[in-house]
Protein backbone atom coordinates (compact mmCIF):
# COMPACT_ATOMS: atom_id res chain seq x y z
CA UNK A 1 0.00 0.00 0.00
CA UNK A 2 2.57 2.32 1.09
CA UNK A 3 4.33 1.52 -2.43
CA UNK A 4 1.39 2.21 -4.55
CA UNK A 5 1.32 5.31 -3.02
CA UNK A 6 4.61 6.12 -3.77
CA UNK A 7 4.59 5.36 -7.05
CA UNK A 8 1.18 7.31 -7.30
CA UNK A 9 2.99 10.14 -5.93
CA UNK A 10 5.86 9.65 -8.58
CA UNK A 11 3.78 9.15 -11.30
CA UNK A 12 1.66 12.56 -10.69
CA UNK A 13 4.70 14.50 -10.33
CA UNK A 14 6.05 13.28 -13.50
CA UNK A 15 2.94 14.06 -15.18
CA UNK A 16 2.80 17.25 -13.70
CA UNK A 17 6.01 17.92 -15.10
CA UNK A 18 5.40 17.14 -18.51
CA UNK A 19 1.92 17.34 -19.47
CA UNK A 20 0.68 20.30 -17.23
CA UNK A 21 2.26 24.14 -18.00
CA UNK A 22 3.24 25.93 -14.30
CA UNK A 23 0.49 27.50 -13.30
CA UNK A 24 1.11 31.31 -12.03
CA UNK A 25 -1.33 32.92 -9.44
CA UNK A 26 -1.53 36.83 -8.70
CA UNK A 27 -3.87 39.50 -7.44
CA UNK A 28 -4.79 42.67 -6.01
CA UNK A 29 -7.70 43.70 -3.99
CA UNK A 30 -8.66 47.14 -2.89
CA UNK A 31 -10.98 47.62 0.52
CA UNK A 32 -12.66 50.94 0.29
CA UNK A 33 -14.27 53.02 3.00
CA UNK A 34 -16.34 55.64 2.03
CA UNK A 35 -19.23 58.16 3.25
CA UNK A 36 -21.42 61.32 2.13
CA UNK A 37 -20.14 64.28 4.15
CA UNK A 38 -23.85 65.23 4.48
CA UNK A 39 -26.87 63.38 5.66
CA UNK A 40 -28.93 64.22 2.48
CA UNK A 41 -25.90 63.52 0.36
CA UNK A 42 -25.64 60.67 -2.14
CA UNK A 43 -22.75 60.02 -4.42
CA UNK A 44 -21.15 57.36 -6.17
CA UNK A 45 -22.90 54.59 -4.43
CA UNK A 46 -22.42 56.15 -0.50
CA UNK A 47 -24.51 57.81 1.22
CA UNK A 48 -24.11 59.08 5.12
CA UNK A 49 -23.62 55.66 6.82
CA UNK A 50 -20.25 54.60 6.07
CA UNK A 51 -19.88 51.50 3.60
CA UNK A 52 -17.31 49.80 3.24
CA UNK A 53 -18.33 47.06 0.35
CA UNK A 54 -18.99 49.39 -2.72
CA UNK A 55 -15.78 49.97 -4.11
CA UNK A 56 -14.43 46.81 -2.54
CA UNK A 57 -12.68 43.91 -4.48
CA UNK A 58 -10.80 41.07 -4.49
CA UNK A 59 -9.12 39.34 -7.41
CA UNK A 60 -6.96 36.00 -8.38
CA UNK A 61 -5.34 35.70 -11.63
CA UNK A 62 -4.05 32.64 -12.85
CA UNK A 63 -2.17 31.94 -16.15
CA UNK A 64 -0.05 29.69 -17.20
CA UNK A 65 2.73 29.35 -20.49
CA UNK A 66 1.99 26.85 -22.70
CA UNK A 67 5.08 26.44 -25.13
CA UNK A 68 5.82 28.02 -28.68
CA UNK A 69 3.85 31.25 -27.31
CA UNK A 70 0.63 30.05 -26.26
CA UNK A 71 -0.56 31.28 -23.02
CA UNK A 72 -3.92 31.18 -21.01
CA UNK A 73 -4.72 33.27 -18.44
CA UNK A 74 -8.11 33.81 -16.58
CA UNK A 75 -8.54 36.63 -13.79
CA UNK A 76 -11.53 36.27 -11.37
CA UNK A 77 -12.95 39.42 -9.63
CA UNK A 78 -15.18 39.41 -6.61
CA UNK A 79 -16.92 42.58 -5.70
CA UNK A 80 -18.51 44.05 -2.80
CA UNK A 81 -21.14 45.86 -5.40
CA UNK A 82 -22.34 42.77 -6.49
CA UNK A 83 -22.63 41.12 -2.76
CA UNK A 84 -19.02 39.98 -3.39
CA UNK A 85 -20.08 37.47 -6.20
CA UNK A 86 -17.44 36.31 -8.75
CA UNK A 87 -17.02 36.91 -12.34
CA UNK A 88 -14.61 36.16 -14.83
CA UNK A 89 -12.94 39.63 -15.80
CA UNK A 90 -10.53 38.64 -18.09
CA UNK A 91 -11.03 34.77 -19.47
CA UNK A 92 -8.31 34.20 -22.60
CA UNK A 93 -6.07 32.81 -24.80
CA UNK A 94 -2.73 34.24 -25.80
CA UNK A 95 -0.86 33.91 -28.76
CA UNK A 96 2.69 35.56 -29.29
CA UNK A 97 3.07 35.62 -33.30
CA UNK A 98 6.31 37.98 -32.84
CA UNK A 99 7.76 39.50 -30.29
CA UNK A 100 6.04 42.42 -31.20
CA UNK A 101 2.42 41.35 -32.32
CA UNK A 102 0.20 39.49 -29.34
CA UNK A 103 -3.27 38.36 -29.79
CA UNK A 104 -5.80 37.79 -27.22
CA UNK A 105 -8.71 35.51 -27.89
CA UNK A 106 -11.38 35.23 -25.42
CA UNK A 107 -13.02 37.34 -22.63
CA UNK A 108 -10.62 40.54 -22.31
CA UNK A 109 -11.00 44.45 -21.23
CA UNK A 110 -12.08 46.74 -24.24
CA UNK A 111 -9.30 49.12 -24.36
CA UNK A 112 -11.99 52.43 -24.10
CA UNK A 113 -9.54 54.38 -21.59
CA UNK A 114 -6.30 55.05 -20.55
CA UNK A 115 -6.61 53.32 -17.36
CA UNK A 116 -8.81 50.46 -19.03
CA UNK A 117 -6.40 47.65 -19.01
CA UNK A 118 -5.93 47.53 -14.82
CA UNK A 119 -9.04 49.69 -14.13
CA UNK A 120 -9.68 47.64 -11.15
CA UNK A 121 -6.03 47.71 -9.87
CA UNK A 122 -5.91 50.32 -7.85
CA UNK A 123 -2.48 49.64 -6.82
CA UNK A 124 -1.36 50.90 -10.60
CA UNK A 125 -2.67 54.46 -9.90
CA UNK A 126 -3.32 57.39 -8.63
CA UNK A 127 -7.17 57.41 -7.72
CA UNK A 128 -9.09 55.10 -5.40
CA UNK A 129 -11.46 54.44 -8.62
CA UNK A 130 -10.58 56.44 -11.82
CA UNK A 131 -12.65 59.62 -11.99
CA UNK A 132 -16.21 58.64 -12.11
CA UNK A 133 -17.13 61.56 -15.05
CA UNK A 134 -15.39 59.91 -17.57
CA UNK A 135 -15.28 56.13 -16.92
CA UNK A 136 -18.75 55.70 -16.51
CA UNK A 137 -19.58 53.55 -19.85
CA UNK A 138 -22.09 50.91 -19.30
CA UNK A 139 -19.75 47.87 -20.09
CA UNK A 140 -15.61 47.49 -19.64
CA UNK A 141 -15.03 43.79 -21.06
CA UNK A 142 -16.02 41.53 -24.46
CA UNK A 143 -15.77 38.55 -25.68
CA UNK A 144 -13.82 38.33 -28.98
CA UNK A 145 -10.41 38.88 -30.35
CA UNK A 146 -8.14 41.22 -29.72
CA UNK A 147 -4.76 42.16 -31.21
CA UNK A 148 -1.69 44.09 -29.52
CA UNK A 149 1.10 45.50 -31.63
CA UNK A 150 4.03 47.20 -29.87
CA UNK A 151 6.90 48.90 -31.61
CA UNK A 152 9.28 51.49 -31.59
CA UNK A 153 9.22 54.70 -33.38
CA UNK A 154 12.63 56.36 -33.35
CA UNK A 155 12.46 57.31 -29.54
CA UNK A 156 8.76 56.53 -29.24
CA UNK A 157 7.40 53.39 -27.92
CA UNK A 158 3.94 52.91 -29.39
CA UNK A 159 1.40 50.50 -28.79
CA UNK A 160 -1.65 49.66 -31.18
CA UNK A 161 -4.69 48.02 -30.13
CA UNK A 162 -7.37 46.48 -32.11
CA UNK A 163 -10.06 44.59 -31.06
CA UNK A 164 -13.35 43.06 -32.23
CA UNK A 165 -16.22 41.18 -30.48
CA UNK A 166 -19.43 41.46 -28.71
CA UNK A 167 -20.85 42.04 -25.17
CA UNK A 168 -24.08 40.41 -24.03
CA UNK A 169 -24.26 40.66 -20.07
CA UNK A 170 -26.81 41.51 -18.22
CA UNK A 171 -26.57 44.90 -16.91
CA UNK A 172 -29.18 47.52 -14.91
CA UNK A 173 -30.26 50.28 -17.11
CA UNK A 174 -33.00 53.11 -15.55
CA UNK A 175 -33.62 50.34 -12.60
CA UNK A 176 -34.40 47.81 -14.71
CA UNK A 177 -32.38 43.99 -15.27
CA UNK A 178 -31.79 44.63 -19.37
CA UNK A 179 -30.03 42.06 -21.60
CA UNK A 180 -28.32 44.04 -23.98
CA UNK A 181 -26.87 43.20 -27.01
CA UNK A 182 -23.31 45.24 -28.37
CA UNK A 183 -22.85 43.68 -31.41
CA UNK A 184 -19.71 44.30 -33.99
CA UNK A 185 -18.16 45.90 -31.41
CA UNK A 186 -15.21 47.69 -32.96
CA UNK A 187 -12.38 49.30 -32.30
CA UNK A 188 -9.16 50.51 -31.22
CA UNK A 189 -6.53 52.34 -29.86
CA UNK A 190 -3.00 53.78 -30.20
CA UNK A 191 -0.42 54.75 -27.17
CA UNK A 192 2.52 56.58 -27.59
CA UNK A 193 5.11 56.86 -25.27
CA UNK A 194 9.02 58.87 -24.57
CA UNK A 195 10.41 59.46 -21.24
CA UNK A 196 7.73 61.38 -19.73
CA UNK A 197 5.12 61.49 -22.23
CA UNK A 198 2.25 59.40 -22.87
CA UNK A 199 -0.20 60.23 -25.65
CA UNK A 200 -3.02 58.31 -26.33
CA UNK A 201 -6.12 58.19 -28.75
CA UNK A 202 -8.96 55.31 -28.93
CA UNK A 203 -12.52 54.86 -31.13
CA UNK A 204 -14.79 52.41 -30.81
CA UNK A 205 -18.29 51.31 -32.33
CA UNK A 206 -20.82 48.96 -31.40
CA UNK A 207 -24.34 47.86 -32.85
CA UNK A 208 -26.69 48.35 -29.65
CA UNK A 209 -29.60 46.81 -28.61
CA UNK A 210 -31.07 47.38 -25.42
CA UNK A 211 -34.42 45.84 -25.01
CA UNK A 212 -35.74 47.86 -22.11
CA UNK A 213 -39.68 47.91 -21.03
CA UNK A 214 -40.26 51.23 -20.59
CA UNK A 215 -38.37 52.64 -23.79
CA UNK A 216 -39.95 49.84 -25.99
CA UNK A 217 -43.43 51.15 -24.33
CA UNK A 218 -42.74 54.15 -25.20
CA UNK A 219 -41.60 53.42 -28.81
CA UNK A 220 -44.44 51.02 -29.25
CA UNK A 221 -47.13 54.15 -28.56
CA UNK A 222 -45.35 56.35 -31.21
CA UNK A 223 -45.46 53.34 -33.64
CA UNK A 224 -49.22 52.31 -33.08
CA UNK A 225 -49.74 56.45 -33.21
CA UNK A 226 -48.00 56.23 -36.93
CA UNK A 227 -45.42 58.23 -35.97
CA UNK A 228 -42.95 55.30 -37.10
CA UNK A 229 -39.88 58.00 -37.53
CA UNK A 230 -40.21 59.01 -33.61
CA UNK A 231 -40.41 55.20 -32.53
CA UNK A 232 -37.37 54.13 -34.10
CA UNK A 233 -35.12 57.06 -32.34
CA UNK A 234 -36.84 56.25 -28.81
CA UNK A 235 -36.31 52.55 -29.28
CA UNK A 236 -32.58 51.18 -28.73
CA UNK A 237 -32.44 48.50 -31.54
CA UNK A 238 -29.20 47.92 -33.78
CA UNK A 239 -28.39 51.55 -33.13
CA UNK A 240 -24.62 53.06 -33.89
CA UNK A 241 -22.88 53.76 -30.54
CA UNK A 242 -19.86 56.03 -31.34
CA UNK A 243 -17.08 56.75 -28.40
CA UNK A 244 -13.98 58.33 -28.98
CA UNK A 245 -11.33 59.23 -26.47
CA UNK A 246 -8.03 60.85 -25.98
CA UNK A 247 -5.58 61.59 -23.22
CA UNK A 248 -2.33 62.13 -22.32
CA UNK A 249 0.63 61.95 -19.56
CA UNK A 250 3.02 64.15 -18.48
CA UNK A 251 4.61 61.96 -15.52
CA UNK A 252 8.08 63.70 -14.22
CA UNK A 253 10.27 62.78 -11.29
CA UNK A 254 8.06 64.47 -8.47
CA UNK A 255 5.15 65.75 -10.50
CA UNK A 256 2.55 63.96 -12.75
CA UNK A 257 -0.01 65.83 -14.51
CA UNK A 258 -2.72 63.35 -16.51
CA UNK A 259 -5.53 64.24 -18.38
CA UNK A 260 -8.36 62.07 -20.32
CA UNK A 261 -11.55 63.72 -22.88
CA UNK A 262 -14.23 61.01 -24.10
CA UNK A 263 -17.12 61.60 -26.38
CA UNK A 264 -19.88 59.47 -26.31
CA UNK A 265 -22.46 59.67 -29.38
CA UNK A 266 -25.93 57.43 -29.21
CA UNK A 267 -27.33 57.67 -32.59
CA UNK A 268 -31.19 57.47 -33.08
CA UNK A 269 -32.14 55.98 -29.51
CA UNK A 270 -33.49 57.81 -25.88
CA UNK A 271 -30.20 57.52 -24.20
CA UNK A 272 -28.47 61.05 -24.14
CA UNK A 273 -24.95 61.66 -25.40
CA UNK A 274 -22.43 62.36 -23.36
CA UNK A 275 -19.31 64.45 -23.51
CA UNK A 276 -16.21 64.25 -20.47
CA UNK A 277 -13.65 64.90 -19.36
CA UNK A 278 -10.49 65.10 -16.24
CA UNK A 279 -7.39 67.24 -15.61
CA UNK A 280 -5.18 65.07 -12.53
CA UNK A 281 -2.30 66.90 -11.34
CA UNK A 282 -0.06 65.42 -8.64
CA UNK A 283 3.07 65.86 -6.69
CA UNK A 284 5.12 63.55 -5.35
CA UNK A 285 7.59 63.82 -2.40
CA UNK A 286 8.89 60.82 -0.22
CA UNK A 287 6.42 57.92 -0.57
CA UNK A 288 3.33 60.32 -0.92
CA UNK A 289 1.69 61.29 -3.68
CA UNK A 290 -0.72 64.30 -3.33
CA UNK A 291 -3.03 65.33 -6.04
CA UNK A 292 -5.94 67.16 -6.87
CA UNK A 293 -8.62 65.98 -10.18
CA UNK A 294 -11.10 68.37 -11.95
CA UNK A 295 -13.44 66.95 -14.13
CA UNK A 296 -16.57 67.99 -15.93
CA UNK A 297 -19.44 65.45 -17.12
CA UNK A 298 -22.07 66.51 -20.13
CA UNK A 299 -25.21 64.67 -20.84
CA UNK A 300 -27.08 65.92 -23.68
CA UNK A 301 -29.81 65.16 -26.44
CA UNK A 302 -31.92 66.74 -28.78
CA UNK A 303 -35.43 66.31 -28.57
CA UNK A 304 -36.26 63.38 -30.30
CA UNK A 305 -39.87 64.77 -30.55
CA UNK A 306 -39.41 67.73 -32.29
CA UNK A 307 -41.06 66.96 -35.25
CA UNK A 308 -44.40 66.37 -33.38
CA UNK A 309 -46.38 69.57 -32.41
CA UNK A 310 -48.38 69.92 -29.02
CA UNK A 311 -51.63 69.66 -29.17
CA UNK A 312 -53.04 66.84 -32.01
CA UNK A 313 -53.83 64.73 -29.55
CA UNK A 314 -54.29 64.27 -25.72
CA UNK A 315 -52.27 60.26 -26.10
CA UNK A 316 -49.57 61.85 -28.29
CA UNK A 317 -49.11 64.82 -26.05
CA UNK A 318 -48.63 62.30 -23.55
CA UNK A 319 -46.15 60.22 -25.64
CA UNK A 320 -44.19 63.51 -26.11
CA UNK A 321 -44.26 64.41 -22.29
CA UNK A 322 -43.22 60.96 -21.65
CA UNK A 323 -40.80 60.89 -24.13
CA UNK A 324 -39.12 64.48 -23.16
CA UNK A 325 -39.22 62.90 -19.77
CA UNK A 326 -37.49 60.46 -20.43
CA UNK A 327 -34.50 62.25 -22.29
CA UNK A 328 -34.50 65.21 -19.99
CA UNK A 329 -34.04 63.10 -16.85
CA UNK A 330 -30.23 62.01 -18.56
CA UNK A 331 -29.63 65.87 -19.25
CA UNK A 332 -26.33 66.52 -16.84
CA UNK A 333 -24.47 69.14 -16.52
CA UNK A 334 -21.82 68.41 -13.25
CA UNK A 335 -18.29 68.96 -12.17
CA UNK A 336 -16.28 67.50 -9.61
CA UNK A 337 -12.75 68.36 -7.88
CA UNK A 338 -11.17 65.66 -6.24
CA UNK A 339 -8.53 66.13 -3.47
CA UNK A 340 -6.47 62.81 -2.94
CA UNK A 341 -3.11 61.12 -0.93
CA UNK A 342 -1.12 57.99 -1.83
CA UNK A 343 0.68 56.93 0.73
CA UNK A 344 3.02 54.34 -0.67
CA UNK A 345 3.60 52.41 3.44
CA UNK A 346 4.71 49.15 2.11
CA UNK A 347 6.14 47.44 -1.24
CA UNK A 348 2.95 45.92 -2.55
CA UNK A 349 0.23 48.15 -0.88
CA UNK A 350 -0.54 51.36 -0.39
CA UNK A 351 -2.85 53.37 1.57
CA UNK A 352 -5.26 56.12 -0.15
CA UNK A 353 -7.17 59.14 1.18
CA UNK A 354 -10.04 60.69 -1.30
CA UNK A 355 -12.36 63.74 -0.89
CA UNK A 356 -14.85 64.85 -3.65
CA UNK A 357 -16.79 67.73 -4.08
CA UNK A 358 -19.50 67.02 -6.28
CA UNK A 359 -21.59 69.80 -8.06
CA UNK A 360 -24.63 69.34 -10.32
CA UNK A 361 -25.37 72.78 -12.48
CA UNK A 362 -28.76 71.24 -13.38
CA UNK A 363 -30.16 70.32 -9.69
CA UNK A 364 -28.41 71.70 -6.89
CA UNK A 365 -29.94 69.37 -4.43
CA UNK A 366 -27.81 66.56 -6.01
CA UNK A 367 -24.49 68.58 -4.88
CA UNK A 368 -22.59 66.05 -2.63
CA UNK A 369 -19.41 65.40 -0.76
CA UNK A 370 -17.68 62.25 -0.68
CA UNK A 371 -14.75 61.01 1.54
CA UNK A 372 -13.35 57.52 0.73
CA UNK A 373 -10.09 55.47 1.94
CA UNK A 374 -8.90 53.04 0.67
CA UNK A 375 -6.20 50.00 1.13
CA UNK A 376 -4.71 49.11 -1.81
CA UNK A 377 -2.61 45.72 -2.93
CA UNK A 378 -1.05 43.73 -5.40
CA UNK A 379 0.01 39.97 -4.49
CA UNK B 1 58.09 69.41 3.97
CA UNK B 2 58.51 65.79 5.48
CA UNK B 3 55.59 66.37 7.94
CA UNK B 4 53.57 68.01 5.12
CA UNK B 5 54.23 65.04 2.76
CA UNK B 6 53.39 62.50 5.40
CA UNK B 7 49.86 64.57 5.77
CA UNK B 8 49.69 64.87 2.03
CA UNK B 9 49.48 61.22 1.69
CA UNK B 10 47.16 61.19 4.59
CA UNK B 11 44.59 63.00 3.30
CA UNK B 12 44.79 61.25 -0.16
CA UNK B 13 44.39 58.26 1.51
CA UNK B 14 41.28 59.44 3.03
CA UNK B 15 40.32 60.51 -0.07
CA UNK B 16 40.38 57.12 -1.95
CA UNK B 17 39.04 55.26 0.92
CA UNK B 18 36.16 58.37 0.62
CA UNK B 19 35.55 57.71 -3.04
CA UNK B 20 36.15 54.14 -2.81
CA UNK B 21 33.70 53.20 -0.27
CA UNK B 22 31.18 55.24 -1.55
CA UNK B 23 31.55 54.30 -5.02
CA UNK B 24 31.71 50.62 -3.77
CA UNK B 25 28.14 51.12 -2.34
CA UNK B 26 26.59 52.41 -5.08
CA UNK B 27 27.28 51.00 -7.65
CA UNK B 28 25.27 48.28 -10.09
CA UNK B 29 26.82 46.68 -13.11
CA UNK B 30 24.70 45.52 -15.50
CA UNK B 31 24.97 41.75 -16.57
CA UNK B 32 24.87 39.67 -19.75
CA UNK B 33 25.91 36.05 -20.54
CA UNK B 34 30.02 35.90 -21.35
CA UNK B 35 28.38 34.28 -25.20
CA UNK B 36 26.65 37.14 -25.68
CA UNK B 37 28.20 39.62 -28.51
CA UNK B 38 25.09 41.74 -29.08
CA UNK B 39 25.78 45.47 -29.18
CA UNK B 40 23.34 46.94 -26.35
CA UNK B 41 23.23 50.81 -26.55
CA UNK B 42 23.44 52.57 -22.98
CA UNK B 43 20.04 54.08 -24.14
CA UNK B 44 18.40 50.21 -24.90
CA UNK B 45 19.36 49.26 -20.94
CA UNK B 46 16.50 51.23 -19.30
CA UNK B 47 14.05 50.06 -22.38
CA UNK B 48 15.33 46.31 -22.28
CA UNK B 49 14.92 46.27 -18.17
CA UNK B 50 10.93 47.75 -18.84
CA UNK B 51 10.86 44.99 -21.02
CA UNK B 52 10.25 47.29 -24.53
CA UNK B 53 13.04 45.66 -26.19
CA UNK B 54 12.95 41.99 -26.44
CA UNK B 55 15.35 40.82 -28.69
CA UNK B 56 19.04 41.53 -28.91
CA UNK B 57 20.84 42.98 -31.46
CA UNK B 58 21.95 39.59 -32.91
CA UNK B 59 18.21 38.41 -32.93
CA UNK B 60 18.39 36.51 -29.58
CA UNK B 61 15.86 36.75 -27.64
CA UNK B 62 15.75 38.51 -24.09
CA UNK B 63 15.46 37.38 -20.94
CA UNK B 64 15.01 39.29 -18.27
CA UNK B 65 16.20 38.43 -14.68
CA UNK B 66 15.44 40.75 -11.41
CA UNK B 67 16.77 40.63 -7.76
CA UNK B 68 14.30 40.06 -4.67
CA UNK B 69 13.34 43.68 -3.42
CA UNK B 70 15.25 42.97 0.10
CA UNK B 71 18.51 43.26 -1.96
CA UNK B 72 19.78 47.01 -1.64
CA UNK B 73 21.08 46.61 -5.45
CA UNK B 74 17.45 46.50 -6.61
CA UNK B 75 16.36 50.30 -5.28
CA UNK B 76 20.12 51.27 -6.44
CA UNK B 77 18.87 50.23 -9.94
CA UNK B 78 15.65 51.19 -10.21
CA UNK B 79 16.55 54.78 -8.89
CA UNK B 80 19.63 55.40 -11.15
CA UNK B 81 18.56 53.72 -14.06
CA UNK B 82 15.24 53.01 -14.43
CA UNK B 83 14.55 56.50 -12.94
CA UNK B 84 11.52 55.22 -10.88
CA UNK B 85 10.61 54.38 -7.51
CA UNK B 86 10.25 50.32 -6.27
CA UNK B 87 6.49 51.32 -6.20
CA UNK B 88 6.11 53.32 -9.45
CA UNK B 89 8.32 49.94 -10.91
CA UNK B 90 5.65 47.22 -9.39
CA UNK B 91 2.74 49.40 -10.26
CA UNK B 92 4.33 49.29 -14.18
CA UNK B 93 4.42 45.65 -13.92
CA UNK B 94 0.98 45.35 -12.33
CA UNK B 95 -0.34 47.12 -14.85
CA UNK B 96 0.99 44.70 -17.75
CA UNK B 97 0.53 41.61 -15.60
CA UNK B 98 -3.14 42.26 -15.03
CA UNK B 99 -3.57 43.24 -18.86
CA UNK B 100 -2.40 39.92 -20.51
CA UNK B 101 0.53 42.35 -21.99
CA UNK B 102 3.46 41.04 -20.27
CA UNK B 103 4.93 39.25 -17.28
CA UNK B 104 7.08 40.63 -14.53
CA UNK B 105 10.75 39.02 -14.80
CA UNK B 106 11.77 36.32 -12.23
CA UNK B 107 12.87 37.82 -9.70
CA UNK B 108 16.11 35.89 -7.35
CA UNK B 109 17.75 35.98 -4.37
CA UNK B 110 20.32 37.59 -4.67
CA UNK B 111 23.63 38.58 -6.48
CA UNK B 112 25.54 34.78 -6.76
CA UNK B 113 21.52 33.33 -7.85
CA UNK B 114 22.02 35.71 -11.24
CA UNK B 115 25.19 34.97 -11.90
CA UNK B 116 24.63 31.64 -11.80
CA UNK B 117 21.37 32.16 -13.88
CA UNK B 118 22.93 34.38 -16.87
CA UNK B 119 25.89 31.95 -16.92
CA UNK B 120 23.43 29.62 -17.82
CA UNK B 121 20.75 31.37 -19.99
CA UNK B 122 22.31 32.95 -23.23
CA UNK B 123 20.12 35.54 -23.73
CA UNK B 124 19.83 36.30 -19.99
CA UNK B 125 20.64 39.87 -18.90
CA UNK B 126 20.36 41.54 -15.06
CA UNK B 127 22.36 43.43 -12.91
CA UNK B 128 24.26 43.11 -9.77
CA UNK B 129 25.86 45.31 -7.26
CA UNK B 130 29.47 46.12 -8.80
CA UNK B 131 31.35 44.21 -6.12
CA UNK B 132 29.93 40.73 -6.71
CA UNK B 133 30.74 40.86 -10.40
CA UNK B 134 32.80 37.37 -11.07
CA UNK B 135 34.59 36.64 -14.65
CA UNK B 136 32.18 34.10 -15.42
CA UNK B 137 29.51 37.00 -16.49
CA UNK B 138 29.72 39.99 -19.01
CA UNK B 139 29.57 43.35 -17.62
CA UNK B 140 27.69 46.04 -20.18
CA UNK B 141 28.17 48.97 -18.42
CA UNK B 142 28.30 50.17 -14.86
CA UNK B 143 26.40 52.68 -12.80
Amino acid sequence: MKHTCKALIVTSALFAGNLHAEIVFNGFSSIVGGVTTSSKDELYGYDDSFDFKNDSLFALQASADLTDGIGVTAQIISRGKNDWDVDFEWAYISYDATDDLRFLVGRQRAPFYMYSDFLDVSYAYTWITPPAGVYDLIFDTFDGVGAIYSTSLGEFDSTFQVMYGRNTDKLDVFGETVSPDFKDLLGGSFTLTRDWLTLRAGIFQADTTIPHSGINEIAYGWQQAGFTDVASDVLIEEDKALFVELGFQLDFENFLIVGEYTELTLDDMAIADEESYYVMAGWRFSNMLLHVTYGVDENSKNDLTAGVPWGLDPGIDFLKASTQGLVNQQKADESYITLGLRWNFHESAALKFEYTDFSDDLNSLHDAGVFRTALVTVF
Amino acid sequence: MKLLNKYKIKLSLITFFLVYSVGALADVAVIVNSANTAAIDEGDIPRIFLGKIKSYSTGDKVTLVNLNSDQSARAEFEDKVLNKSATQIKAYWSKLMFSGKAKPPKELENDKAVIDFIQSNPGAIGYISAESVTDSVKVIKTY
